[in-house]
């Protein structure tokens, strides 16, 4: 009779253990979901921990999975602060009013795109870095086969590249949508479908994951891979034979973003983590973590490796239209029949 | 203190639509041996377990020594039962399976070791203490068995087919042993059994059920000699049922001949009437009897069996072996030594 | 146990819920301090304070029982009455009043504008087990389960518990698939469940790829198909081949389990990617041209067969063992050829056995994720496409619950398709009399047609294990650079030395975390799932059938759609769990709990229930009895399910990628991360870590079970229980 009731008593309290939260700091805490990679999230957060005293739970996860889990707890939030990850979903969590208004006073130091996509969200979100759109062709590979370098989103459509390109598929990525908007703001979304079907058949597969395309260019597992520039900079920072290429007819760009979650529970700790995000200390560290993004504020300083927006032609990116639910449905839907349904 | 042992009124129990025991209601006396005795199926082994609380009745109420038991669990009930199979805990020796019973109830675990150190001599089971159930023969662990029941020291001791996975010579020794203990010990025994023999041997009344219900219930000697209905008579042995004319205290006619007989009181008038093969003595033909001519002749060694064809139809006959013999095809008259008339 | 026995321990239980704290304390013990009021007030503090004047009722409820029981009385009735009246209460309470306060606003007229209700927390949760008490003892009373309190109570609580934590969830979820956004429409079903993306057979004819469930149907077979026969090729060899590597084979087995997910589909990259270390050696030597081809159904399929031919071989090496020789020696008496004895008595005596482990490839097949994420390329499965649907760029929780039914569909269909054909036949040739004779030898051609497929299988199978033990410890497996390094390692698992050991190391947190929740989650599981078994097999009652099928229900939901059920039902109040480890722990429990319940049932099938009885006729309670007879009988099968439930809850990834928190995260899940982030030797460093953690674990187990058999009887009935519990996990 006692040995049974003993045992379960160990579990209990072994459970019970695991349930309590430690204890909480004299500055409060913060709970922050992280999306870009774990080696740019951890020092950030020692940093804002060094800098205030307070503490911070960070999880790190995809945009993706972020926008489900601040969706799913959207009755009782857990999450402060999102901090990271492409400016899309945040702008959705904006539109479904996930998170809440906020006017930094930071928002003077920063440069123009990241201001005008707070203003275009109602200043429910922010911009802290941006990147470019691009693609990075591995250059071994390409020496092997003598083709030329490509230097413009039209080369990717020459035969030379048949089975050697790979993107993400814009229903999974965030990535692989930029594309598609991209292209549909360069081209009129006519011309662009049409260049998106000679693309499909030069496709070798569609990536589920926005950075795929840019680690498979890397190890030579495809030739070409379209993908944020600062990806492809990391890959070859870190020792791989690629080039990046700035197509030459212009290109899109994403802004990484922060929002503060609606119902946050420590808003005061949120908000003081949200400007000092937004300082130029707080940003140079993306360097150290190879990250070469650019920094949204404008004193930060921009790392040497990072792509320049102005070596880059840059569209004008219209971030409310293409970021709109309606929007998206409609061109994913239109890319699903037409582009990837064809023959390759 | 009652008198009685196990009352049951009215007890039902129903599997489904199948009413297993169906309104049975007796009452056994104490200290007595009562063997619930039946064709399979007909209800005994249910009505085994509803004493001893491993079924519990759908209607109706059983009482153990003047205890209403009829709600309580098996644990509650202070009977023991040796089951069919025996039952031994295999991961426990000998001694921790008799002693077992007697911990479960509170015991310390070494008066309850004496305890069933001293079961185990009185069974003649001592040395054995070590032993695994595994490593012991048949008859062991029937007698274990038996020693982890007696050592509750129970009012009331359930016995289900105890014998049926012994030797035929076995069978025989362990019954009596069994019989012996109940009687030394003045316990109250039910014992279900399909072997008429067994519950012949050994019992003080004999409970005969069929479909769930009980057929009679009487000492051996009355249920052999004076059986209800053919059921009966044929289930507690062998019997010749002939139709016949009853037509006086100790006279009857079958076949259109008139007989001398012993037999208990019955109304004049047909009835139906059964003769027991070894209550027929055979007489040369022509004598006073029923006149038949031997079909078929068989010698046992201790008996001889014949099959005598008569008016009435065809009698079995036994026979002791010293008696005079026939031979195939011969006349014979036949003198009913006894004859029971049949309740319709 | 007695009604009245339950009924008192029922009250002390709701005695001691009243003095706790009613609702959950989200800051943890510093708020316990405002005891007995503020955030840590009990029940009646807040009853009196009028804060919480709609719970009168559960005090009304318990005193209705207490009054009889302080009395020495045990009325059915009123405790059954009081007992599901309290729970239903609570519960009902719960949902209409939540934290924005009333939640049901139909109930405005009778409940006008209640203040918001937190969580329910220890005292809660005391009182409603302590109503459970009191309704099991209540039903005892009135004859339910042979009067016995204590059956009743754990039949009660565990329908309870799996209501709450399989059922309930679940149910939350699917209904999406009923909503169109906000609104309700149920025709929306219909065409979601018949959607072309699902069911279309364009691939036949043009090179559109073909429907999701066409898909995953066709990997599930092949993947059985293939693993099946490998299995067999490798039994065949092992018993009956005269092969000395019999104990390699069966040491093989352990492989999958202990594999976490993702490394052999990288492993697999690196070796045939169009870069990967073989294809780059054909292409030097033998000009074979490099391609794609591991990225889609050959390689997702490649590493399927890989994690499943070990499991097929474990179960047909069982049978084919089991198979008495005799009866083949009768054939080879008859005067038959060493072919013909196999065709007409081994061969149809193993089908049963083939079957279950079609089966359990098929199973297995439909709930991996982490394969078809790595490798799927363009090739789409049920699993991959509910995460996406659910965590992809584009939300369609309606699309997912859909998708999600198919999926549960198909399970259910392969299991169904199982029982009807073990209904109809039975082969026992285990006799439990040691058998001699000898097992025919294999037919020369079938000895080499196995050989052909056993050796180059496991030369490759050595190949895969061999990158990822490499892996971790050279600079790049990915881009060629085998220089060896330890870098890997450190940054995952270093410590430094300040005075005392700190743990520096960025994959510590996530390590000690899964071995915790692991290590606690392992014990419930297999103790409420052999409970569960007992009771399943052991007690009859009305919906037992019911409980069964919900224990095994957990098996065939997707692991993502139970991450992100658990996340809907246990974000707000009544129950509030999430961030916290213990709904890891319990999303661990009761999704390994079929594993439990399915090695008790086959090790209490070996034990006669007249053991069981003989037991409570000596006066033992039905206590007594599990702790005394039938635990100690089925050690074997417990320590089974500890040891796969343990390995399981370290290498779940698809059901906790939502559930994990920042302090609480998992190993799977960072590996996940770093996968993404392309460190691929980083990911086989950890992985590594946690194979020789599980491997240990594993082992010391196997020695214990060793050591645990007891008699002749007990330690074959383990053998035979042994492939009946073999790992079946629904989504890695």
């Amino acid at each position: 009779m006692k040995a049974p009731r003993r045992l379960f008593g160990a579990m209990l309290a072994g459970a019970l253990a695991a349930l309590l939260p430690g204890a909480a700091s004299a500055q409060g805490q913060l709970t922050v979901y992280c999306s870009v990679q774990e080696e740019w999230c951890r020092p950030m957060m020692a940093a804002f921990e060094r800098a205030t005293g307070i503490r911070v739970s960070m999880t790190r996860r995809s945009s993706g999975e972020t926008m489900t889990q601040i969706r799913a707890e959207a009755q009782n939030p857990r999450g402060d602060v999102w901090w990271g990850g492409t400016g899309d979903p945040h702008m959705q969590a904006a539109q479904e009013n996930l998170t809440v208004e906020y006017r930094s006073p930071m928002l003077s130091q920063l440069h123009d795109w990241a201001v005008r996509q707070a203003e275009q969200t109602g200043f429910r979100t922010v911009g802290i870095y941006a990147g470019a759109l691009g693609y990075s062709y591995n250059v071994p590979e390409l020496n092997r086969r003598r083709i030329a370098a490509p230097r413009c989103w039209a080369d990717l459509i020459k035969p030379e590249f048949r089975g050697e390109v790979q993107m993400a598929d814009p229903n999974t990525s965030g990535t692989a949508y930029t594309m598609l908007a991209t292209l549909v703001q360069i081209m009129g979304e006519d011309p662009a479908f049409t260049y998106l079907r000679a693309l499909h058949r030069n496709i070798n597969q569609y990536t589920r994951s926005g950075a795929a395309p840019a680690r498979a260019a890397a190890t030579g597992e495809t030739l070409v891979g379209i993908t944020f520039l600062h990806d492809a900079v990391t890959q070859k920072v870190n020792g791989a034979p690629v080039e990046l290429v700035a197509p030459c007819e212009g290109t899109g760009y994403e802004i990484g973003s922060m929002s503060i979650i609606r119902g946050a529970r420590n808003m005061e700790q949120a908000r003081r983590f949200y400007d000092w995000a937004l300082t130029a200390e707080a940003q140079a560290l993306a360097e150290q973590a190879k990250a070469y993004q650019l920094p949204s504020n404008r004193n930060a300083p921009i790392p040497p490796q990072a792509p320049r927006f102005e070596n880059i032609r840059l569209i004008d990116y219209d971030f409310a239209r293409w970021g709109n639910a309606e929007t998206r449905t409609a061109l994913l839907t239109r890319w699903e029949r037409e582009v990837r349904a064809g023959a390759r | 203190m009652s008198d009685t042992a196990i009352v049951f009124d009215r007890v039902t129990k129903a599997f489904g639509t199948v009413r297993a025991v169906d309104a049975v209601s007796f009452s056994f006396p104490q200290g007595a041996l009562v063997t619930l005795l039946g064709p399979s199926g007909c209800g005994k082994t249910t009505t085994l377990r509803l004493v001893a609380g491993l079924e519990l009745p759908t209607e109706g109420t059983i009482t153990i020594e003047g205890r209403d038991v009829t709600r309580l669990a098996a644990a509650e009930r202070r009977i023991a039962m040796v089951f069919q199979s025996y039952a031994l805990f295999p991961h426990m020796n000998v001694l921790e399976n008799v002693a077992y019973g007697l911990v479960v109830n509170g015991a310390r675990k070494a008066a309850a070791e004496a305890d069933a150190q001293a079961m185990l001599k009185t069974l003649g089971l001592e040395g054995l203490g070590e032993r695994l159930p595994s490593e012991l023969s048949g008859g062991q662990q029937q007698r274990v068995a038996v020693a982890r029941a007696l050592v509750l020291r129970p009012k009331v001791l359930l016995f289900d087919e105890p014998l049926s996975n012994l030797d035929a010579r076995l069978r025989r020794r362990v019954r009596e042993d069994i019989r012996d203990l109940q009687k030394r010990l003045g316990l109250s025994v039910v014992y279900v059994t399909h072997d008429q023999q067994e519950a012949l041997a050994v019992s003080d009344l004999v409970c005969v059920m069929r479909n769930g219900r009980i057929a009679q219930m009487g000492t051996p000697t009355e249920l052999y000699e004076d059986p209800a209905d053919a059921f009966i008579a044929d289930f507690m042995g062998e019997a010749n049922v002939v139709a016949g004319e009853v037509l006086g205290p100790g006279r009857i006619a079958i076949g259109g001949v008139a007989l001398e007989t012993r037999m208990r009181d019955h109304p004049a008038g047909r009835a139906e009437l059964a003769v027991r093969p070894e209550s027929i003595t055979l007489l040369p033909g022509g004598e006073a009897g029923l006149p038949g001519r031997i079909q078929r002749a068989a010698f046992l060694g201790q008996t001889r069996e014949y099959e005598v064809e008569t008016a009435a139809g065809v009698l079995f006959v036994v026979t002791p072996a010293a008696a005079t013999p026939f031979a195939e095809g011969e006349g014979v008259a036949c003198r009913l030594e006894r004859t029971i008339p049949l309740r319709s | 146990m007695g009604a009245l026995s339950l009924a008192r321990l029922a009250l002390l239980c709701a005695a001691l819920g009243l003095l706790l704290p009613w609702h959950g304390l989200e800051g943890g013990l510093s708020e316990a301090t405002a005891w007995p009021g503020g955030a840590a007030a009990p029940l009646p503090a807040l009853l009196l304070g009028g804060a919480r004047w709609w719970l009168w009722p559960v005090l009304a409820l318990l005193a209705l029982a207490a009054l009889p029981v302080l009395r020495g009385r045990a009325p059915g009735g009123t405790l059954t009455l009081a007992g599901a009246g309290i729970l239903a209460w609570v519960f009902l309470m719960g949902e209409a009043i939540g934290l924005r306060g009333l939640e049901w606003p139909w109930l405005a007229p009778l409940l006008g504008a209640p203040p918001p209700q937190p969580a329910l927390g220890w005292g809660a949760l005391f009182v409603l087990v302590a109503a459970a008490g009191l309704f099991s003892a209540g039903i005892a009373a009135r004859g339910a389960f042979r009067a016995d309190a204590f059956i009743a109570f754990l039949v009660a609580g565990s329908a309870l518990l799996l209501f709450l934590f399989v059922f309930a969830p679940l149910t939350t979820i699917l209904t999406a698939a009923i909503y169109d956004g906000e609104r309700f429409a149920p025709d929306v079903l219909a065409a979601r469940l018949a959607a072309p993306e699902a069911w279309s057979l364009a691939c036949l004819a043009t090179h559109e790829g073909c429907g999701v469930v066409w898909n995953t149907l066709l990997l599930a077979t092949l993947t059985a198909t293939l693993s099946t026969a490998i299995g067999l090729f490798f039994a065949l060899l092992a018993v009956r081949g005269g092969v000395r590597a019999a104990p390699v084979f069966r040491a093989m087995t352990i492989l999958p389990l202990i594999t976490p997910p993702f490394v052999v589909a990288m492993a697999l990259i690196v070796l045939f990617g169009r870069t990967g270390i073989v294809t780059t050696f054909l292409w030097d030597w033998f000009d074979i041209p490099r391609s794609r081809w591991i990225y889609g159904l050959p390689g997702v399929l490649l590493a399927q067969v890989l994690a499943q031919a070990p499991i097929g071989f474990l179960l047909l090496d069982g049978a084919l063992r089991a198979i008495s020789p005799s009866l083949e020696e009768a054939s080879a008496t008859m005067g038959a050829r060493r072919f013909t004895i196999f065709r007409t008595v081994t061969w149809p005596l193993l089908k049963p056995a083939l079957a279950a482990a079609f089966l359990l490839g098929f199973v297995e097949s439909l709930a991996d994720f982490g394969n078809p994420l790595v490798l799927g390329g363009d090739f789409d499965v049920l699993s991959t496409r509910i995460f996406f649907a659910i965590a992809g760029a584009r939300h369609d929780p309606g699309r997912a619950a859909a998708l999600a039914l198919l999926l549960l569909a198909l399970t259910f269909g392969a299991f169904a398709l199982q029982a009807l054909w073990l209904g109809r036949r039975r082969y026992t040739t285990v006799t439990g009399k040691g058998d001699s004779g000898l097992p025919a030898p294999l037919p020369r051609g079938l000895k080499l047609g196995a050989s052909l497929v056993v050796w180059p299988w496991m030369v490759f199978t050595a190949l895969v294990y061999g990158i990822i033990l490499v892996g971790g410890f050279v600079h790049d497996i990915g881009r060629g650079d085998m220089s060896f390094t330890w870098r890997h390692l450190v940054t995952a698992f270093e410590v430094e030395w300040q005075g005392g050991p700190a743990l520096r190391g960025a994959a510590w947190d996530s390590l000690i975390t899964t071995v915790e929740v692991a290590a606690i989650a392992a014990p419930i599981t297999a103790g409420l799932g052999v409970l569960l078994a007992w009771l399943i097999a052991r007690q009859d009652f009305r919906g037992r059938r019911l409980l069964e099928f919900m224990t095994m229900l957990s098996f065939a939901i997707p692991g993502t759609v139970v991450g992100v059920s658990y996340v809907m039902a246990f974000n707000v109040p009544p129950i509030e769990l999430t961030g916290t480890a213990l709904i890891l722990i319990l999303c661990f429990v009761f999704r390994n709990l079929p594993v439990g319940v399915r090695g008790g049932i086959a090790a209490l099938a070996q034990i006669d229930k007249s053991l069981d009885e003989a037991s409570a006729t000596m006066g033992a309670g039905a206590l007594d009895t599990l702790r005394r007879v039938v635990l100690p009988l089925m050690r074997p099968a417990i320590i089974t399910a500890l040891a796969f439930s343990f390995v399981h809850a370290m290498t779940a990834v698809s059901a906790v990628i939502f559930l994990v928190s920042a302090r609480h995260n998992l190993a799977t899940v960072y590996i996940v991360g770093r996968v993404e982030a392309g460190e691929m030797a980083l990911a086989i460093a950890y992985s590594t870590v946690l194979i020789v953690i599980m491997l240990a674990v594993v082992l010391g187990i196997e020695k214990v079970v060793g050591r645990a058999q007891i008699g002749r009887r007990a330690g074959t009935s383990a053998a035979r229980a042994a492939p009946a519990t073999a790992p079946v996990r629904a989504g890695a």
